[in-house]
């Protein structure tokens, strides 16, 4: 079934969801969780910094914009990868607000079958307005 | 400690990460990362959702890949890291957190680097590409 995508939506914030304040201890267990020893990440104080990876705890409350084309099934999403551009560290005390647009969407043809790729990006930025990181999450769709 | 931008070539590999990821480090993860779900916590939770028993958070290999990379680049080099799940990374079993470089920028004092996560079997579950910036 082809895609039939209001090109308006492409850039569209549709949720906007605000996380915190980031406790110590939040930052010691996911960088523990990833084996993490060195200090920065799991010794409290004021050198403790998230690591780059904690972003990705964050999302907004609303997984898809509600107009999202009919042709996708949106319980039936697959994770398909993730593109990071990292910017200043979360830290101890920080808010962090997320905003989600619909970013892109696609289809390709394997031998299975249409895919849909609809790629969600997450725009994050602390309490001072600096940039913490810009994830576009791809997820994959059956077509 | 970190590598320093002049010190490193094209084709060079970082140094390659063994890990038997337990089935209780994956929990671990999914509960610090706010990610508990039946996929990632039980096994029979995840065959009731069609898959083989628990399964690895593509969030917690991406996660073992910065920590890979930034052992050899250092705290704060990775400016960017982008990734493709290609394979379930299944718990209670090997995996290999590999890199090299494929790019130097003399100008910015970047480098490029093909990343990825395989199995006992060689099979790259996870693949990506990083930009780290280097001193």
């Amino acid at each position: 079934m082809p895609l039939d995508i209001d090109p308006g939506l492409l850039g569209r914030e549709f949720d906007h969801t605000t996380y915190g304040p980031v406790a110590p201890d939040e930052l010691i267990a996911f960088a523990r969780a990833l084996g993490e020893t060195r200090p920065e990440y799991v010794e409290a104080g004021s050198a403790l910094v998230g690591h780059p990876t904690f972003c990705l705890r964050y999302k907004g409350h609303k997984f898809y914009p509600e107009n999202i084309p009919r042709s996708i099934n949106v319980r039936t999403g697959l994770d398909a990868g993730k593109d990071i551009a990292f910017g200043v560290p979360v830290r101890p005390g920080d808010t962090i607000d997320v905003r989600s647009t619909l970013h892109e969407v696609y289809e390709k043809t394997g031998r299975t079958g249409s895919m849909y790729f609809v790629v969600i990006r997450f725009t994050m930025t602390n309490q001072r307005g600096e940039m913490v990181a810009v994830v576009d999450n791809r997820f994959m769709h059956r077509g | 400690m970190s590598i320093a931008f002049d010190t490193v070539a094209e084709g060079d590999e970082l140094p390659v990460r063994d890990l038997f990821l337990a089935k209780d480090m994956v929990r671990a993860y999914a509960r610090a990362a706010n990610q508990v779900a039946p996929r990632f916590t039980d096994d029979d939770g995840a065959r009731q959702e069609g898959l083989p028993g628990m399964i690895t958070p593509g969030n917690m290999s991406m996660g073992l890949l910065t920590a890979a990379i930034e052992a050899w680049a250092g705290i704060g080099a990775l400016r960017r890291l982008g990734t493709t799940f290609r394979g379930l990374v299944l718990p209670d079993r090997t995996i290999r957190l590999c890199g090299t470089v494929t790019e130097k920028d003399d100008t910015g004092r970047t480098v490029e680097l093909d990343v990825w996560l395989e199995n006992e079997d060689a099979e790259r579950l996870v693949i990506g590409t990083a930009t780290v910036a280097l001193l």
